[in-house]
C-alpha cells in the first residue's frame, strides 16, 4: 500500500458517530471497499482514518414486512440481494438492476448502501431505487433524518450526507412490492462493464417509471407515466431527464438513441 | 525434419500431454519476479512526465534526496547511456525533452514503495510545453517539429533499416516487384481504400518488473519478467560496455508477454538506481497505468491499398502504403515495418506490387512487438480490402479469394516460390468455411432471424506469417541424463504460458523413446546456465528449439550408445533401445540399463568408460537473406503458417450491438504436436484478437494525454466474451525443416480475426467499417453512414493538425475503365 491510514471498527452505532462526529473530510467509511479502496490507491481520496462499519451488529440486515416494506442494511452485499427470497419475490426490479452490477467477485463485496453512496453517475442500483421511491435513512451525533432518493443524489459524485452522518439503511416502501420491472445496460464487453447507458422500466400499477444511469450528472427517473403513452411518447418524457455527454466511452449522440431503443425494448418487454 | 518419418509411428507426439507446469500454476506455488523479494531490497519509482512534448527546464530532486530511507535518486542527465534495439534512440531517463506522456523524467530508490512515491511526489520538475505531434500522418508534413532532430546522429542497424535524418521517418523500407503502374493500366478495376488501427496495449497479467543488483566489481544479477534473457543480456551490456560474461539475467515464470517484454525496458533504470545505492536489489513494477504509457504499446497503422484486377477477379497489380506510428522510440516498430513490408498482400500472389512502409515517429508512447508483430493490423486492411475488392467484381468473396491465394508455385512478394510443404492457406480457408457453413443461412439461422429481426452474417479471412527473424537466428538445447536414467532439458527458449515446456518434452521423449515422465524441461531461465536462444518472440520456438532437442538427443543416444557397445562387446549398429535399456537387437536380454551408464561405468577392474551423458543439439535458421533495400527481394522466411478464421456474427440492424454466434479457425500447423495445447493456444489468440477487434485502444486528447490508461475504460475481453461456439482446426502439411514437421502458430490465431468480424457486419447489415475497434457505436455509425466523431478511438486525436486525408485524396474510391 503507498498510503497510511487508521482503520477504525467500531462495535456500535454510537461508536462510530462518535468517530466522524467532528466532521472532518479526512474519514472514509468502510463497507465492501469496491470503490472505496480503488479510490485510495488511486489518490482521489487520502483518508487519515478509514472507519469499518461492518462490525455493527446488524448492519447485514434484509428485513421485509408486508406493512413497512423492505429496509436494506449498510453491509448488504448485492450478492445477498440476489440471494434473497423477499426482494426475489417482492422487489424483482432490484435483483434486475443487481444481476448487471460488475462481476460476481464484486458482487460478492460491494454493497447496494455503498453503490448510492458512490453516486457515479453510472450507479446500476440508483435506476431501480429511483423506480421504487426509496428513502434513505440517515444518522449523526445531532439525530436521523430521512431524504428520498431522488434527492439524495446531488451531482456527479455527490450526495446529501455530510462528513459526520452515516446511511444506516435503504427503505422501500411496502406499496412498491410487486412491482414489475426490468433493467438493462449497454456495455463494451459482455463481461463486467461500466454501463455506457442503463434504463430500468417499472410498472408500479398506477402508471410506470422509468430510471436512467449513465446519462446525466446523476442518476434519472421520470414522474408517473401513464400507461397508455405510445412509444414516441415514452421515450419523449425519458429524453427530458437526460442530460447526456460525449466522452470516451460513448458520444452523446448515441447515448441519446440507445436510451430511446433501450426504454422502447424495455417498455414492450414490461408495459406492452 | 524427419519429415519421412511414418507418423502412426509417433507415440509422444501428437498426444494431449498436460502441462508440464500445470499443478505449480493452479496452486500458486509458481514463482513470478513480481513474487520476489530480497534482503536489503528498495522500491523504485518513477515521475512520469504529464505533458506530450515539452523541454526540460529544470529537475529539483533536493526535497526527495533529503528524505531519511531513499537511497538513490536519478535523472537524465546523470546517465550517459542510451538504449535501443535497431535504432539507438533512448535515454534510460529523459534528457533535455520529454517526447510522450507518462515517460520517466526521474526516478527514485527507497526503502518501501510508499516512501519511494512520497519521495517522487517530492520531485519538481518545471516544463517548457511545447506542441506536439500526435497522429502519425501529421507527422510526415515538411513543417511537422521534429520527435528526434539528431536521429542523423543515432547509431542504427544499417543492413536492415532506413532511418532518415531531418524527418519523423525512422525507417522506410521498400518492396518493389513487377510493374505496379503497368499493371494499373492493364486492370479492369482499380480498388482503393484506406484502413486503420489504433494502438493497444498487451495487458499481461504481471507487469514489467524486474529486479537488478549492481553488484561489486561490475557483477550485475537482473532478475526480470522478460521474454529473451539473453536479448536482456545483450542490450544490457551494449549499452553499459559490459562482457556479456559479467550480467546474468534470470528468468523464472512469466505472467504474459505477448510481445511486450520481448526486448529489453526497465531493467537498465532498475541498474542505475542498484549502482548508485551502492549495490543494494533495487525492484521496479510498473503499476497498470505506466504499463499503458510509460511502457510501450501496439503500433497505430494506417494502411493504404490500391489494388488492380481483371474482370475474372485476378489481381494484377497493387500498391501498399504503410504508415506506421511508431510514438517517440523506435523500438520494434522499426522492425514490425519490415517485417510487415514484405508480408503486406497476405497470403496472395500479386505479380506486381508496390510497397512503402513508414515508421513515423510521434509524440506519444512508443510501440513495440505485439503478438502478429504487425501481421494483425495490416491483416484488417487487405482482409477487409479483399472482400471490397470481390464485392466491387460482384464475386464472392472466398472464391475471390481462391483464384487469388498462394499455391505450390506462386511467387511472394519477396520472390520465394511456394511448394507443397509450404502450408496450403486454401485448405485452411475450406476448413473454417466448412465449420461455419459458409455461403447460405441454415434454416435454423433464417428462423433465428425472424424470431429477434437480428441479422446474420458470414466471413472468412485469410492470414499468413512467418518468423521475423535475423539471418544468424540460432538456439541450443542441453539434454542431461540422470542417475536414474530420468532426463533434465534445458533450453534458452523462455516459458511464457505458450506451453512449449511441454512441447519440447514430447518432441524429447519421442526422440529418446522415453516415457514423457522420464523427460523434465527447466522453466527458470538462467544466462549463466542455460545455452544461447536468441529470443522467445516470433512463433520460432517450436521449430527452432524443437530442431535444437531433436539434435540433442541425437548426440545423448550416439554417446550412450558408443558406451554400450563397449559394455555389451557389439557394435553400436548391432544395438537398439527402449525407455529403459539399451540391448543387442537381436538378444534383447543383453543389454544394460540407461541408470548404469548415465554418469559414467567402471569395470570390475576398476577401468572407467564414459561419464555424465550429456546430449548438446544447436540449430541454425536456414536460408534467411538480409532483402535488398530497394526492392525488398530476398528470403525473409524461416516457414510460413497460413491460416483462416470463418465468423458467424449477428447483428442488431438498429443499434449496431452485435455478438458472435460462432468462430471457426483453422491453421497449418504442419504437424500437431499437443491438441489440446494447440487448441488453447488458438482460442486464446483468437479472444485477445476479438478484444482488440471490438473494444480496445489508447484514446488521447489533443495534447497527448492518454485517456484510458486503465481497464476501466481500456476493456479488453472477458471469458463471458468468448463466441458461443468455438471451433479450433488443425491441417497438417508437413514443414519439412520443423521437428516431426510443425511449425509454429504462437501468434497467428489473432491474426485475421478483425477483418472477420468485419466482414460478417458488412455481411449482416451492410456496415462497411475500415477502422478498428468496431463498437456497436460504430456500427450504428456505419449503418446510418454518419462521420466517426473525433476524440474516438480513430485515426485522428481532436485536434491534432489537419485530418488526413486531404479533401482532394478521398479515403475511398473505386473507378471502372472504359
Amino acid at each position: 500500500m503507498l498510503v497510511t491510514f487508521s482503520y477504525k471498527a467500531p462495535q456500535s452505532r454510537e461508536q462510530l458517530l462518535d468517530m466522524i462526529a467532528t466532521g472532518e473530510s479526512d474519514s472514509k467509511l468502510l463497507a465492501g471497499g469496491t470503490d472505496l479502496l480503488v479510490n485510495i490507491r488511486n489518490g482521489v481520496y487520502r483518508p487519515k482514518m478509514v472507519v469499518d462499519l461492518k462490525k455493527i451488529p446488524g448492519v447485514d440486515a434484509i428485513t421485509w414486512d408486508k406493512k413497512t416494506g423492505l429496509k436494506i442494511g449498510p453491509a448488504v452485499t448485492i450478492n445477498e440481494i440476489l440471494t434473497d427470497a423477499n426482494i426475489r419475490q417482492h422487489y424483482p426490479l432490484l435483483c434486475s438492476c443487481a444481476r448487471d452490477l460488475a462481476s460476481f467477485q464484486i458482487r460478492n463485496r460491494a454493497t447496494v448502501v455503498g453503490n448510492i453512496v458512490n453516486a457515479s453517475p453510472c450507479s446500476d442500483m440508483a435506476p431501480a431505487l429511483l423506480c421504487l421511491d426509496a428513502t434513505v435513512l440517515i444518522e449523526s451525533k445531532q439525530g436521523k433524518r430521512e431524504v428520498p432518493i431522488a434527492e439524495f443524489f446531488t451531482g456527479v459524485k455527490r450526495t446529501a450526507l455530510k462528513p459526520n452522518e452515516m446511511v444506516t439503511s435503504l427503505h422501500i416502501p411496502a406499496d412498491k412490492a410487486g412491482v414489475r420491472g426490468v433493467y438493462r445496460k449497454l456495455k463494451r464487453i459482455q463481461g463486467h462493464d461500466l454501463g455506457i447507458v442503463g434504463v430500468a422500466v417499472a410498472n408500479v400499477g398506477k402508471g410506470a417509471r422509468i430510471g436512467v444511469s449513465s446519462s446525466a450528472p446523476t442518476p434519472v427517473v421520470t414522474p408517473l407515466l401513464p400507461l397508455s403513452l405510445s412509444l414516441p411518447e415514452v421515450i419523449e418524457a425519458v429524453n427530458v431527464i437526460i442530460h447526456p455527454i460525449s466522452d470516451v466511452r460513448c458520444s452523446k449522440e448515441y447515448r441519446t438513441f440507445m436510451v430511446g431503443e433501450y426504454t422502447k425494448r424495455l417498455w414492450k418487454e414490461v408495459i406492452s | 525434419m524427419y519429415e519421412t518419418l511414418d507418423k502412426s509411428l509417433l507415440k509422444q507426439v501428437g498426444t494431449s500431454a498436460t502441462r508440464l507446469d500445470i499443478t505449480e500454476k493452479l496452486t500458486g506455488e509458481a514463482q513470478y519476479v513480481s513474487d520476489m523479494v530480497f534482503p536489503g531490497m528498495l522500491y523504485a519509482k518513477i515521475k512520469p512526465s504529464p505533458h506530450a512534448r515539452a523541454k526540460i527546464l529544470s529537475i529539483d530532486t533536493s526535497k526527495a534526496e533529503a528524505l531519511e530511507g531513499v537511497h538513490a535518486v536519478l535523472t537524465g542527465e546523470e546517465l550517459d547511456y542510451r538504449i535501443g534495439l535497431y535504432v539507438v534512440d533512448k535515454d534510460i531517463l529523459a534528457k533535455g525533452e520529454v517526447r510522450h506522456f507518462g515517460e520517466a523524467v526521474a526516478a527514485v530508490a527507497a526503502e518501501t514503495l510508499a516512501l519511494a512515491q512520497k519521495a517522487v511526489d517530492l520531485i519538481e520538475v518545471e516544463y517548457e510545453v511545447l506542441t506536439p505531434v500526435l497522429n502519425h500522418m501529421d507527422a510526415l508534413k515538411e513543417d511537422a517539429p521534429l520527435v528526434h532532430p539528431d536521429l542523423g546522429n543515432y547509431d542504427y542497424v544499417k543492413a536492415v533499416f532506413t532511418p532518415i535524418p531531418g524527418t519523423n521517418i525512422a525507417n522506410l523500407t521498400k518492396l518493389r516487384k513487377g510493374d505496379v503502374e503497368q499493371g494499373f493500366v492493364d486492370a479492369d478495376y482499380v480498388i482503393e481504400r484506406e484502413y486503420d488501427n489504433p494502438s493497444v496495449q498487451h495487458v499481461p497479467m504481471e507487469t514489467h518488473v524486474a529486479i537488478v543488483k549492481w553488484g561489486l566489481g561490475d557483477r550485475v544479477t537482473i532478475h526480470t519478467s522478460a521474454q529473451s534473457p539473453f536479448t536482456v543480456r545483450n542490450l544490457f551490456c551494449r549499452t553499459f560496455s559490459l562482457p556479456l560474461n559479467k550480467v546474468r539475467v534470470i528468468i523464472p515464470h512469466v505472467g504474459g508477454g505477448f510481445g511486450g517484454k520481448a526486448g529489453i525496458h526497465i531493467e537498465p533504470l532498475a541498474a542505475c538506481l542498484s549502482k548508485k545505492a551502492g549495490g543494494l536489489p533495487v525492484k521496479f513494477q510498473a503499476t497498470r497505468e505506466e504499463e499503458f504509457s510509460l511502457l510501450p504499446c501496439r503500433s497505430a497503422l494506417t494502411y493504404r491499398i490500391k489494388t488492380g484486377v481483371s474482370l475474372e477477379g485476378k489481381i494484377i497489380a497493387q500498391r501498399m502504403d504503410m504508415y506506421w506510428d511508431a510514438g517517440a522510440y523506435a523500438d520494434y516498430a522499426v522492425n514490425v515495418t519490415r517485417a510487415s513490408g514484405y508480408s503486406a498482400s497476405g497470403p496472395y500472389e500479386i505479380p506486381n506490387a508496390w510497397v512503402d512502409a513508414y515508421t513515423l515517429y510521434t509524440n506519444k508512447p512508443y510501440g513495440t512487438a505485439y503478438r502478429g508483430f504487425g501481421h494483425v493490423e495490416f491483416h484488417w486492411g487487405i482482409e477487409r480490402h479483399m472482400d471490397l475488392v470481390a464485392h466491387t467484381l460482384g464475386m464472392d468473396p472466398m472464391e475471390f479469394r481462391r483464384l487469388n491465394a498462394l499455391k505450390p508455385g506462386s511467387i511472394t512478394l519477396t520472390g520465394e516460390k511456394i511448394n507443397e510443404h509450404t502450408g496450403s492457406v486454401i485448405a485452411c480457408m475450406d476448413a473454417a468455411a466448412k465449420a461455419i457453413g459458409y455461403g447460405k443461412k441454415t434454416k435454423a439461422e433464417l428462423q433465428r432471424e425472424k424470431e429477434t429481426g437480428l441479422k446474420l452474417g458470414k466471413s472468412i479471412a485469410l492470414l499468413q506469417k512467418a518468423p521475423a527473424i535475423p539471418s544468424n537466428t540460432a538456439t541450443a538445447a542441453v539434454v542431461k541424463m540422470n542417475s536414474d536414467g530420468t532426463v533434465s532439458v534445458t533450453v534458452g527458449l523462455t516459458e511464457i504460458g505458450q506451453g512449449s515446456t511441454t512441447a519440447l518434452a514430447q518432441i524429447v521423449a519421442e526422440r529418446l523413446g522415453f516415457r514423457l515422465d522420464q523427460v523434465f524441461v527447466k522453466v527458470e531461465k538462467d544466462t549463466d546456465s542455460d545455452p544461447y536462444d536468441w529470443q522467445t518472440v516470433a512463433s520460432k520456438g517450436l521449430v527452432l528449439s524443437g530442431n535444437a532437442c531433436i539434435l540433442a538427443c541425437n548426440d545423448l543416444l550416439e554417446k550412450g550408445y558408443k558406451v554400450a557397445s563397449h559394455i555389451l562387446k557389439a557394435s553400436e549398429d548391432d544395438l537398439s533401445h527402449d525407455a529403459d535399456f539399451i540391448y543387442i537387437r537381436n538378444h534383447p536380454d543383453n543389454r544394460v540399463s540407461w541408470s548404469e551408464i548415465s554418469i559414467g561405468y567402471a569395470y570390475f577392474d576398476g577401468i572407467g568408460i564414459g561419464g555424465p551423458l550429456i546430449g548438446v543439439g544447436s540449430y541454425i535458421a536456414q536460408g534467411l537473406s538480409n532483402l535488398d533495400k530497394e526492392t525488398g527481394q530476398g528470403n525473409p522466411a524461416l516457414n510460413w503458417t497460413f491460416g483462416a478464421h470463418g465468423i458467424i456474427c449477428e447483428v442488431n440492424p438498429v443499434t449496431g450491438e452485435y455478438a458472435l454466434r460462432k468462430i471457426a479457425s483453422a491453421f497449418d500447423v504442419g504437424k500437431v504436436v499437443n491438441p489440446e495445447l494447440l487448441r488453447g493456444q488458438i482460442i486464446g489468440g483468437m479472444l485477445q484478437g476479438l478484444g482488440t477487434a471490438m473494444c480496445e485502444g489508447y484514446i488521447y486528447d489533443k495534447e497527448g494525454h492518454l485517456l484510458n490508461p486503465s481497464f476501466t475504460d481500456n476493456k479488453i475481453p472477458t471469458s463471458m466474451d468468448l463466441p458461443f461456439e468455438v471451433e479450433a482446426i488443425a491441417v497438417e502439411n508437413s514443414q519439412i525443416d520443423g521437428p516431426y514437421g510443425a511449425r509454429g502458430v504462437a501468434e497467428h490465431p489473432m491474426i485475421s480475426v478483425a477483418p472477420a468480424l468485419g466482414n460478417a457486419i458488412y455481411e449482416a447489415v451492410g456496415a462497411d467499417l475500415t477502422h478498428m475497434p468496431i463498437r456497436a457505436e460504430d456500427v450504428w455509425r456505419a449503418m446510418e453512414d454518419k462521420k466517426p466523431i473525433d476524440n474516438w478511438i480513430t485515426k485522428t486525436p481532436i485536434g491534432s493538425c489537419q485530418p488526413w486525408p486531404d479533401p482532394e485524396h478521398p479515403i475511398s474510391s473505386q473507378t471502372k475503365k472504359p
